[in-house]
């Protein structure tokens, strides 16, 4: 006798889910689904649209990382202009999206996963949230909070405001830095290390604890996809794209975003919304690779600031070369995170960053563009086409969580099969279920660019299909 | 003073009101003292709904059949229902489809247009939620108590709608901080 | 020149005969919203926002065109005017597609303000959600029909003070719409001379320069009563 168990909604991910899972006759684990319920639409509603109100329209789409938008969406426009941004409105984008990285990783540690690691798996549920980590260890609570504001802030600073900045355009940004808003950033640099370093230090002392999560919470060989600069670095805004594998092998290199439709395909799955990239060489669903912090840290050769490559060695020795454990993502954003915090320290003292030459004009010089940008999630794909007038005629958008979806789907596939055995349920086993979503932190108001109601709810399915039973949890 | 039940909902939104809720910053340690977050998708891991609930805010218009499932049991066991942010006030952006009459073209675009294998529209019956043919602000379907507009509402505006509810007041929407959409 | 006498909100106002009750109104300093009218172009009292109760008259009237008149006793500011307003402005919400968050006008566009006074947090009649068009043809602007709100500004300013009647209205009723020339797209209207006082005059982001982005539209108003000052009396400094 088949049973089903669902888990809705999956709470603390930025977004709308349900997992399934699948047992067979035996009460094993046969699969577990991980299902996308919304779907907004954008891709269709936004024909008609003039091309300049896209980063406006698509910041929409996501209101965690509303900057990767802005910016995939301004370097599709720039295309579409057929200009070169001025050298000051490459470095202020630059320091924006850093500033997103920080408030976007700094979100998905302290506020939505730290209370899996520091109240336990097996917590109540009811305290097993941010006001539970307030309740229980209020400074560390408050550290991430304030890092998460300086993230934030940098936004702010630039852009006018922490949410649904308008401030990239096609062509470069509307404004620089004002030089208050220089010295509150330098000011504010030290505390924001600390609280990395705390983080960092918290983290590494966990993961000794937790050798059976990075086990058993996808860990699986896959491609990992990403940006990386001239040299191999580090990339989260410009550079080219590359794969490798498990072992460290360059499996491409060097591709241009101009190209995705050659290595990138999505596929459609009738039980979400959510669709499944894979890497087109490979077919689907061989193709799977991974996007995102670990997938950066994984594809770049160095990060190019002292500390955040000290502690990549360290990383990597610890992970055995390459990190095939999604356990590692939190790992990694904590890398990253420092990296984005060195490099602000490095960019803050530019005087371009208070120049008035930030922004190119031109009309419309090519009717089609395609803009990337490292999103927190993973690689950001705007591609437009439109008319002599500039006004959207097509529009295709590829998400960063997307192109984790199957990925997603194996690792908890993984880790129900490994914590529930039998016909008891426990909480303890659910809520590693969805650890294991959220270590890929997706975002889903993304991926649904394009909450779940009701307690967990098990379904034992006869051979027919006919519900024999149905369990409650609430 | 006891704690009041607090909740916060999510519909067809971007998370953004959810975050600029986040940019409360260090008030939220404070408000930690005053609330019981009783369901949350960013600040509880309870799964259902719970009944007697004081407040709760309502970020997203009603998209599908789940949103519409939702907002009809938030608003039967809620005293105070805050439509929060400009998507459940008028459904702003994700309301753009219906210009377009039904959910249709905007699901041919996604999932067959757009897809290089498996074509097909999804469909899993009590699994994913089917589209409504229309996005609805959250007041078309049920009563709403009070009006947050904003897209998203900043952290001031939040904070100076919650501060009076703690007490039992009612917030003055009023004035550009308070009700200026956008 | 006669004078007429008359109370506006229990305030005395002497005027000229043939003064509106929205130009005394403004002599006493108390304000009347409007929407439609635009200092230096004809009044056309087409959007309803400056209604006023005057005693004895069971309407509401229009102050924009309503004349003073002798012992008027007029009331601007009633809790029925208020709810009137109020509802002028959630219909015009509820008959476009006005999504603030992503338009050009956003922050400085003149409905969003009206909303704002007259405390509209929400509009309680239903969206219409029509399907309506984006022309970009010409080279410089661009007119966005879901944004139009019938004002007729861009019609009149480019009448009575650039004398190229580039804009009209067509049809009737909830199909009414501005039209360019002879109904074609605004880029090919010859009579057109570019000179953007639509642009100017257009009190939402409905007109607009091509390539502004989100909160962009910046609009110079003071610029059309400069050129109606210039030309009636004759003051060339502003």
């Amino acid at each position: 006798m088949a049973k089903t168990v669902i888990i809705d909604p999956v709470t603390r991910i930025e977004g709308h889910a349900k997992i399934s899972i699948y047992l067979d006759d035996r009460g094993e684990v046969d699969d577990a689904r991980f299902h996308v319920v919304e779907y907004r639409g954008f891709e269709k509603f936004c024909e008609g649209r003039p091309f300049t109100e896209m980063a406006g329209i698509t910041a929409r789409i996501c209101g965690i990382c509303p900057v990767s938008h802005l910016l995939a969406s301004a370097k599709t426009g720039d295309k579409i202009l057929a200009v070169k941004i001025p050298p000051a409105g490459e470095k202020l984008r630059r320091l924006m999206n850093l500033g997103q990285i920080t408030q976007s990783h700094a979100l998905s540690f302290f506020h939505l996963s730290s209370p899996d690691f520091l109240l336990g798996w097996d917590s109540d549920p009811a305290k097993r949230n941010v006001f539970g980590l307030i309740a229980s260890d209020p400074e560390l609570a408050r550290a991430g909070i304030r890092l998460r504001q300086f993230g934030q802030t940098v936004i702010e600073l630039l852009g006018a405001r922490k949410i649904h900045a308008a401030w990239a355009v096609p062509g470069g940004v509307r404004t620089p830095l004002s030089e208050e808003g220089r010295t509150w950033i330098r000011d504010r640099l030290p505390e924001s290390r600390q609280t990395l370093n705390l983080a960092l230090n918290l983290f590494k002392d966990l993961l000794n604890r937790f050798q059976t999560e990075v086990e058993q919470f996808g860990q699986f060989r896959s491609l990992f996809m990403g940006l990386v600069g001239k040299n191999g670095e580090w990339e989260h805004y410009g550079g080219q794209i590359r794969f490798t594998d498990s072992d460290a092998k360059i499996v491409a290199d060097s591709l241009n975003e101009d190209d995705y439709q050659d290595y990138l395909g999505e596929a459609v799955e009738p039980w979400s919304y959510l669709k499944f990239p894979y890497y087109k060489p490979l077919g689907y669903p061989d193709g799977i690779y991974r996007v995102g912090p670990l997938a950066r840290v994984n594809i770049c050769s160095h990060f190019g600031t002292p500390e955040a490559d000290r502690e990549l060695q360290e990383f990597r020795q610890r992970a055995g070369g390459v990190a095939t454990s999604s356990f590692y993502y939190h790992y990694a954003r904590l890398l990253e995170i420092l990296a984005a915090l060195e490099r602000i320290e490095q960019l803050i003292d530019d005087p371009d960053l208070t120049s008035n030459r930030t922004r190119a004009t031109g009309g419309i010089n090519q009717l089609e563009g395609i803009g990337v940008s490292e999103a927190p999630r993973g690689t950001l794909f705007h591609h437009y086409q439109v008319d002599e007038n500039g006004l959207i005629k097509k529009v295709n958008l590829i998400i960063a969580t997307g192109q984790n979806n199957l990925a997603m789907n194996k690792t908890i596939t993984q880790i129900a099969k490994h914590y529930i055995q039998g016909t008891e349920i426990t909480e303890g086993m659910l809520n590693r279920v969805e650890a294991g979503i959220r270590a890929f932190d997706p975002c889903l108001s993304c991926s649904t660019h394009a909450t779940g109601q009701m307690p967990l709810q098990v379904e034992l399915i006869g051979a027919d299909g006919k519900v024999l039973n149905q369990v409650w949890r609430n | 003073m006891s704690k009041i039940k607090f909740a916060t909902v999510w519909l067809a939104g971007c998370s953004g009101c959810h975050m600029s809720f986040l940019d409360l910053d260090e008030w939220l340690i404070e408000l930690a003292e005053y609330v019981e977050v009783v369901y949350s998708p960013v600040g509880s891991d309870l799964k259902e709904y719970p009944e007697g609930v004081d407040v709760c805010l309502v970020e997203g218009g009603v998209a599908n059949e789940d949103n519409l499932e939702l907002i009809h049991l938030i608003r039967k066991r809620t005293k105070t229902l805050v439509s929060f942010g400009d998507c459940a006030v008028t459904a702003n952006v994700p309301a753009m489809r219906n210009m377009l009459g039904g959910s249709e073209p905007v699901l041919r675009r996604g999932y067959l247009e757009l897809a290089d294998e498996t074509p097909q529209l999804p469909y899993a019956p009590g699994i994913v939620p089917e589209l409504l043919d229309r996005v609805l602000p959250v007041h078309e379907v049920v009563p709403v108590d009070i009006y947050m507009p904003g897209c998203p509402p900043d952290a001031h505006r939040i904070k100076a709608t919650i501060e009076p509810l703690l007490k039992g007041e009612k917030p003055k929407m009023e004035g550009r901080d308070m009700i200026k959409f956008g | 020149m006669s004078v007429r006498t008359l109370t506006i909100d229990g305030q005395p106002v002497a005027i000229a005969e043939g003064a509106t009750i929205l130009e005394a109104a403004k002599e006493a300093g108390i304000h009347i919203p409007t929407l439609c009218f635009l200092e230096g172009v004809s009044a056309v009292a087409a959007c309803r926002m400056c209604l006023v109760e005057v005693e004895g008259i069971s309407k509401l009237l229009p102050a924009c065109v309503t004349q003073v008149a002798e012992e008027m006793v007029v009331h601007t500011n009633t809790p029925k005017l208020q709810e009137y307003r109020r509802m002028t402005v959630e219909l015009l919400f509820a008959e476009g597609n006005h999504v603030c968050s992503i338009c050009v006008a956003n922050g400085n566009c003149e409905l969003q303000d009206a909303a704002i006074k007259v405390g509209m947090d929400h509009t309680r009649f239903p969206y219409r959600f029509p399907n309506r068009s984006v022309d970009v043809s010409h080279p410089q602007f661009g007119i966005d029909h879901n944004r139009c709100i019938l004002c007729t500004r861009c019609v009149r300013v480019c009448d009575e003070i650039e004398g190229a009647h580039v804009w009209d209205v067509a049809q009737r009723g909830t199909a009414a719409y501005i039209v360019s020339g002879l109904n074609q797209p605004w880029g090919e209207v010859d009579a057109c001379t570019s000179c953007g006082k639509c642009v100017d005059a257009c009190p939402t982001g409905a007109i607009f320069r091509k390539g502004t982005t989100t909160a962009e539209k910046q609009r110079d108003r003071a610029k059309l009563e400069f050129l109606v000052n210039a030309r009636e009396k004759h003051e060339w400094t502003r």
